[in-house]
């Protein structure tokens, strides 16, 4: 046969394989439901637009290595299955026409089958009817394009990969495997090419061109996301010519390989075989009579418990036996070294210890979380179909073992796998641990998350993985299938129609472990649900014995029959137990769920808010008194848990104006046991799950007349909810704030913020901060009616913690197996009551008069004296240029990992462990060091200087504070570091605003971390760089003098900058105008640097172009003229490893266009450049410098 | 005793592979003899609970074979025409695993089975090689020790001649002849010597029916001085296929020899021939003869 015969019969073959088809279906619908499921208003990028549609793309391209493997795997290895293979060898056919033929064949049909994406992707968006604007306008290429880029080169690649394995190795389990490593390898391109320093080197290693494309767009705005191509970018193109290329070579490479013949022959270990060593020619005839003794079998529940554990051995040992599994579990040792390498890198690059529940969580969990599902879908088709492959099943299957034992047995050797594969996590795990240098193994923590939580769920899939394949009974489109059963629960989460945990097929509350806690309050929920998911997959079980493939009646009409003929016995008494189970878990978990606690799926868990604002926001602007001094005494009872919060607010009438009713809000969480004025008041409003109570005084309260208000309120959990449980009260902590005391007036702050779920509930969309202007809004800060309170707490916890608030500790007793503190602040603070309890080790040292304490848990002692020298140094540098600091104690206290911050309270920082967990390698910022600064840094700023809560308000707290801690790194570890922080807040700006449909300056900041944070630091630096450090501190200094501890009014961003004003040249009054109150865009080049001259003097001629624009609202760009001062640098080449010397570094004024600077340098320059230190907001920053070239001398 | 009544099967593609079978099997070695798809595999996976009848029943004693599968499985030994093992397993773990499954699960009873089973195989020697490097016969006594453990009351053979060297092949029926005579066991084949030199009963199965169901001995008996022969040019047998009930057709040393039924010699050039049972064969397959003809056998009343 000809090639072309080859193919032809291939492509007949493939044409008429349902198989084919149901891929093909498989694809049309996922990229269907893909844009069903993101096609909802309020997205910023469009369902279609054209990073979108390469986005799905990308991801059927992972998707479809189950395909590929299933389509190359078939052509490859079919005629070894069949028997067909020497038929086939024999024939005339050469080796090239049959490769290629099936090959090509192969290829042609799965690209068909890929096609239904686009086509999927399309449809949905014709027959979708929408609200206008969640569509942009069709356009073909958006769909050609990453066909054409992505999905056939990367098919073409795997396949030639997974045809070549199957070929060479004559096996499907080595197709599977190396799909599973082409997808590894995919997603460790997108996730980690980055770290490759040369962006040409990341473009090309890449062997998907997901990076290659994400180099192209990072920086795009939404704008131009919706409209612009991917396009055919030079090192894409490049890129994907290298993966072609490679894929050739494999396919070489097979070619030279690959032989006709049968696999024995090229195998000198099985050369010999029993056939030839026992001479069969000289056998007698008749073997010698012998007494076969006449046993019969005996059919007890001991059988069935041999029978079970004789197919659970025989199909361990057919797995594990096998050299593929040696070097699967090989490789699960080096993806956790590959995946975990950087595990501890967290924000600004710098690293962590590498603490057991990070490993066990961010490698084994997430990042190589996906390997074993595959592996089980892969060993459960594996279990399912070997027996019938070896053509063994017709024995197996007539002698007397129930369909039960055969499939509990084939799924305990599946346990059997997963629990293997947990051991090498386990051994990956403390390997990677051991090469960071890390030691404290903790293996029973590895052995409870591996062995205990993950476990349970994988038993539970792996049951399921089984018996799709049972019910499914077709292998290839059976581990199809079971990947859809796998990512249903959470397709079907992501669409938001199905929410309940007890609905999506294993799913449990989500669990997070915390050194301080453990597995703390998550452990009971996850428990409950896992058993009732254990309980179907017993039904499922069942379902699976009664569906079990047994003979040749396959017909799906026969096997219905069947079932019901084999549901009694056991095996129904088992069902009804697995159905009853069900019941009674179920049933726990729907009390929790839905009877003790509100089930509220999605935007509807909002609703109290909603409600809250709709009632009651027409009392934002009512007048109310304020709390001046507040006395709590709190109980906290961690072992229930509950913590009840007694004690008395002082609201004093600060108002001009006689008032005549008090507002109280209580959290829905609270429960509120009694709240009393001491003057007579009449209840006329009360109740909403948000309780907002309305005393109406009887005697109405004078300006200046305080009274009492008196409260006993309780905050005691019950039972679980969908989503798990809380973590502010647990066994082991507390972390709680003023948030479970009555509130006094309406709340702004306790708006629902989500704009889709404001829509959902009948909001209009939410106002945003009002603007500068507003002299009303001005007049309060985040939370209303309590500015500054002098606060008397005693604080009861169980005797082994100890409990924390802002104040001075009075004294602490015990009372019988309690402890009590009693806490005071000597000033007026501003009002957070947040409360820690813990079991704490506690760190102390002095800075002048301040007591400085650090309260961690005693494992985590990795920072404590960086955070001490961050402490002092941020002391000194703020006290010397911003303001004394108020208080006579510092203290930071760590709380459990539910979220990865540092928040500041007054004379207080609050540390989730991460944070206490770093560590500093060479050439890397002291995170710890800086996030203690920069949360010191909150008691100036938002401490002491409090913000108008209006526009801008971030500017004075994040910006000033990220700014303040540039400056303490800056002192204690130079100017290189204080510029990582820079260029990491430079990256984060330029990157998230790519995300937010439209910028705002600076000086308008709201909720955009990205510009308070990011721009903000940069901002700061930049004018600190222009005017000066004294300059800008004097400005702070007198921002400071002016705000602390007065209001309301408060501060807003327009009074700094006027402080900012004031000290900066008018020749420099344009930085305030672009970075503060403009979003101004640069756009600098270098174009050519020309090079004359002789030893001692060289002149560089540098031709640079610059160009500036401002965005206004809603992101058009408009070029403004540019006059700025702009940094030019001549750099030489640096001898060996030795970094590239400056030999020029001055600030230059750069206008609009092209311009050329001569420059005279001492040394022959090797490079030069405008803006080389990336100080200007430029989204292209690659192309600022340029090499130096020599000029040939003129005349020659 | 086995006892099938009105057996019929037909495949979705319209395959009618066994209309309205009847049978009586006593214990001891019973042939089902008939072309490859004539049925035979259908019956016997239908009677080794591998495959479900339309229509009819069959009993076993007092288990119905149709309707309870797991009492079948309990006393059935069974080798398919077509089977593998696990190439990479090893002889005697195999038989032990099976010996199990078999429902024998006390190690030292099993060892000793098992044990036997291979001597009596004579695969003993070769107990720890790997069934991926035995011979075609090798494999075949395999399955005989597999099918024979736990002392099965039904055996089924389908086609175990089939593929073997004639060496093999001898050896392989020695070993079914030793299976013991209180069990029934059912040998398809379509070799007709297998038949003769080991069944005590037979039956003739074409196209989903029984031909002929009866003992060979007097099949044969019945056709004693019916049978001719004469040897024949190939231009002749075209002619004689319409003139004379003609049998079969062999080469013998280059020459074509016909075998004629017919109640006194057809021609001066035929001579009287000893009947054998590939006669029987024949003369069944033909339709020359139907089953009452030879009026023998306990099952061909009905």
């Amino acid at each position: 046969m000809k090639f072309r015969e080859v193919f032809r019969y291939e492509i007949d073959h493939l044409f008429r394989s349902k198989t084919t088809w149901l891929y093909l279906a498989f694809v049309f619908a996922l990229c269907f439901l893909m844009i069903v499921g993101d096609a909802q208003p309020g997205h910023t990028i469009k369902v279609n637009a054209p990073e979108h549609l390469a986005e799905i793309m990308l991801v059927m391209g992972i998707v479809g290595l189950a395909i590929s493997a299933g389509v190359f795997g078939e052509a490859a290895v079919r005629d070894f299955q069949s028997g067909m293979e020497p038929l086939l060898f024999t024939t005339a056919m050469s080796r090239s026409d049959h490769l290629g033929g099936r090959f090509a064949a192969a290829l042609a049909i799965n690209l068909m089958i890929l096609l239904a994406a686009p086509l999927g992707m399309f449809t949905a968006t014709q027959v979708l009817t929408v609200e206008p604007g969640v569509f942009a306008p069709f356009r073909w290429a958006a769909y050609a394009q990453p066909f054409v880029l992505y999905v056939v080169p990367n098919t073409v690649l795997a396949g030639a990969i997974m045809f070549t394995a199957g070929k060479l190795t004559r096996q499907v389990i080595p197709v599977y495997l190396t799909g599973i490593a082409i997808g590894v390898s995919y997603l460790f391109a997108s996730a980690f090419l980055e770290a490759i320093g040369n962006p040409v080197l990341t473009m090309l290693a890449d062997p998907v061109g997901v990076g290659a494309t994400d180099v192209v767009t990072r920086y795009r705005t939404v704008a131009e996301r919706n409209t612009m191509l991917i396009g055919f970018p030079p090192t894409l193109i490049m890129n994907r010519a290298l993966w072609l290329t490679a894929a050739a070579a494999v396919l070489v490479a097979l070619h030279r390989r690959f032989r006709f013949a049968h696999p024995d022959s090229d195998r000198k270990r099985d050369s010999q075989t029993a056939a030839d060593r026992f001479d069969t020619q000289n056998e007698p005839l008749r073997a010698k009579p012998v007494e076969v003794p006449r046993i019969n079998g005996t059919f007890t529940a001991r059988t069935t418990f041999a029978q079970v554990s004789a197919v659970a051995g025989r199909s361990l040992t057919q797995i594990a036996g096998s050299r593929w599994f040696a070097l699967v579990l090989t490789a699960c040792v080096g993806l956790v070294l590959l995946f975990g390498w950087n595990a501890g890198d967290t924000v600004l690059e710098s690293s962590v210890w590498l603490r057991t529940f990070l490993v066990t969580e961010a490698v084994l969990g997430m990042r190589a979380g996906p390997i074993p599902y595959l592996l089980i879908a892969l060993y459960a088709g594996e279990l399912v179909w070997k027996q019938r492959e070896v053509d063994e099943a017709d024995i197996a299957d007539a002698t007397p073992t129930g369909e039960g034992a055969a499939l509990l047995g084939r799924f305990l050797a599946l346990a059997l796998i997963i629990m293997m594969i947990q051991v090498a996590y386990m051994a990956g795990g403390i390997l990677l641990q051991a090469l960071h240098g890390y030691y404290d193994f903790e293996l029973g923590l590895y052995i409870r998350t591996l062995f205990g939580m993950k476990l349970v769920s994988y038993l539970i899939l792996a049951a399921l993985a089984m018996i799709v394949h049972v019910i499914v009974n077709q292998k290839y489109v059976g581990h199809i299938a079971v990947l859809i059963a796998f990512a249903a629960p959470y397709g079907l989460l992501q669409t938001g129609w199905v929410q309940h945990n007890l609905l999506l097929f294993g799913r449990a509350p989500a669990w997070t472990y915390s050194d301080m806690n453990g597995f703390g309050p998550f452990l009971a929920p996850y428990l409950w649900f896992k058993a009732y998911w254990a309980s179907w997959a017993l039904l499922l079980g069942v379902a699976g014995a009664l569906f079990w493939m047994r003979g040749r009646e396959s017909a799906l009409k026969r096997r219905v029959v069947r079932a019901r003929e084999r549901l009694r016995g056991t095996v129904a008494h088992v069902g009804a137990a697995a159905a009853g189970l069900i019941l009674l878990f179920g049933g726990f978990i729907f009390y929790n769920t839905n009877v003790v606690n509100h089930y509220r799926p999605g935007f509807a868990a909002s609703a109290p808010q909603a409600e809250y604002e709709k009632r009651f926001s027409r009392y934002a602007d009512l007048p109310q008194p304020i709390i001046t001094a507040a006395t709590l005494r709190v109980e906290i009872r961690p072992e229930v848990p509950s913590a009840e919060l007694r004690g008395s607010f002082t609201l004093l009438n600060a108002t001009g104006a006689r008032l005549d009713a008090v507002h109280v809000v209580l959290d829905p969480q609270i429960e509120a046991r009694a709240l009393q004025l001491d003057r007579g008041a009449q209840v006329v409003q009360s109740g909403g799950e948000i309780d907002y109570r309305i005393y109406r005084l009887d005697r109405t309260l004078a300006p200046g007349d305080s009274i009492q208000l008196s409260f006993d309120v309780v905050f005691q959990p019950r039972g679980f909810g969908n989503d798990g449980a809380q973590t502010d009260l647990t066994a082991s902590s507390a972390y709680f704030n003023r948030g479970w005391l009555p509130f006094i007036g309406y709340q702004p702050a306790l708006e629902l913020q989500n704009d889709d779920a404001r829509r959902a509930l009948g909001l209009p969309a939410a106002a945003g901060l009002p603007p500068q202007s507003d002299t009303s809004a001005a007049r309060h800060t985040t939370v209303r009616n309590e500015d500054r309170v002098t606060v008397d707490a005693v604080i009861g916890t169980t005797i082994d913690q100890t409990a924390v608030t802002p104040g001075d500790l009075v004294r602490t007793w015990t009372e019988g197996d309690r402890r009590y503190f009693h806490y005071r602040t000597q000033q007026p603070l501003p009002f957070g009551a947040t409360v820690f309890s813990g079991r704490y080790a506690i760190v102390q040292d002095r800075w002048q008069d301040v007591d400085l304490r650090i309260y961690h848990h005693p494992a985590h002692t990795y920072v404590l004296d960086r955070m001490l020298r961050s402490m002092k140094a941020s002391l000194a540098y703020y006290t010397a240029h911003f303001g004394p600091y108020q208080g006579a104690q510092l203290t930071i206290v760590e709380i459990p990992r539910y979220g990865r911050f540092g928040r500041a309270h007054p004379q207080m920082v609050a540390f989730t462990e991460d944070n206490l967990l770093t560590r500093v390698k060479d050439g890397e910022l002291d995170q710890t060091f800086f996030g203690t600064a920069h949360e010191i840094a909150h008691q100036w700023w938002g401490g002491q200087v409090e913000h108008a809560m209006v526009r801008g308000a971030a500017m004075l707290s994040e910006t000033l504070a990220n700014y303040s801690a540039m400056m303490v790194v800056e002192k204690t570890y130079g100017p290189d570091a204080a510029r990582k922080v820079y260029d990491y807040q430079m990256d984060r700006y330029l990157q998230r605003r790519s995300a937010f449909p439209t910028d705002v300056p600076l000086r308008d900041v709201e909720d955009h971390p990205h510009i308070s944070y990011g721009k903000g630091a940069v901002a700061m630096y930049s004018l600190r760089e222009a005017i000066g450090e004294d300059a800008v501190n004097v400005a702070l200094q007198r921002f400071a003098a002016k705000y602390a501890n007065t209001g309301p009014p408060f501060a807003t961003s327009l009074d700094l900058l006027a402080e900012l004003r004031a000290v900066t040249p008018d020749s420099m009054a344009y930085i305030l105008t672009d970075l503060f109150e403009t979003v101004t865009l640069w756009d600098v080049k270098a174009e050519q640097a020309v090079v004359q001259g002789t030893a001692g003097s060289y002149e560089v001629s540098l031709d640079v172009v610059a160009r500036k624009v401002r965005a206004d609202s809603v992101g058009n760009e408009t070029e403004v003229p540019m006059n700025d001062v702009v940094d030019i640098g001549v750099f030489a080449a640096g001898a060996g490893n030795q970094p590239v010397k400056e030999l020029y570094h001055r600030m230059h004024r750069i206008h609009s266009g092209r311009q050329t600077l001569r420059i005279t340098v001492p040394e022959k320059p090797s490079s030069a450049g405008i803006d080389p230190r990336n100080r200007l907001i430029d989204r292209n920053r690659k192309d600022n410098t340029v090499a130096v070239t020599t000029q040939a001398s003129p005349g020659q | 005793m086995l006892v099938i009544r009105g057996l019929s099967k037909t495949y979705p593609n319209g395959t009618k592979a066994l209309n309205d079978v009847s049978l009586e099997i006593p214990a001891g070695m019973f042939g089902l003899l008939g072309p490859n798809g004539a049925g035979k595999s259908t019956l016997m996976r239908i009677l080794a609970t591998l495959q479900d009848a339309d229509e009819g029943e069959a009993r076993l004693g007092d288990i119905d074979v149709l309707h309870d599968k797991p009492a079948v499985r309990r006393t059935l030994g069974y080798l398919p025409q077509s089977f593998g093992f696990h190439p990479r397993a090893r002889a005697d773990r195999l038989l032990d695993h099976f010996a199990i499954l078999k429902g024998i699960h006390e190690r030292p009873v099993r060892n000793d089975v098992t044990e036997s089973l291979l001597r009596q195989t004579n695969l003993w020697d070769v107990r720890r090689q790997r069934l991926g490097t035995f011979s075609g016969g090798m494999r075949q006594r395999f399955g005989v020790a597999v099918a024979l453990l736990a002392n099965p009351k039904l055996i089924i053979v389908d086609e175990p001649t089939a593929g073997l060297d004639p060496a093999e092949r001898i050896r392989f029926l020695n070993l079914l002849s030793e299976i013991g005579q209180e069990s029934v066991v059912i040998l398809s084949t379509h070799i007709v010597e297998d038949v003769e030199e080991l069944c005590s009963r037979m039956a003739i199965i074409n196209r989903g029916e029984i031909l002929l169901e009866a003992e060979p001995l007097r099949a044969i008996d019945s056709l004693r001085g019916r049978i001719w022969r004469r040897a024949a040019s190939r231009s002749e047998i075209p002619s004689l296929e319409t003139e004379v009930n003609l049998i079969s057709t062999k080469l013998l040393s280059g020459r074509s020899i016909v075998r004629v039924l017919a109640e006194s010699a057809p021609g001066p050039e035929y001579e009287p021939a000893e009947p054998d049972l590939e006669d029987v064969y024949f003369s069944v397959m033909a339709g020359h003869h139907t089953r009452a003809q030879f009026g023998a056998g306990t099952g061909a009343a009905s």
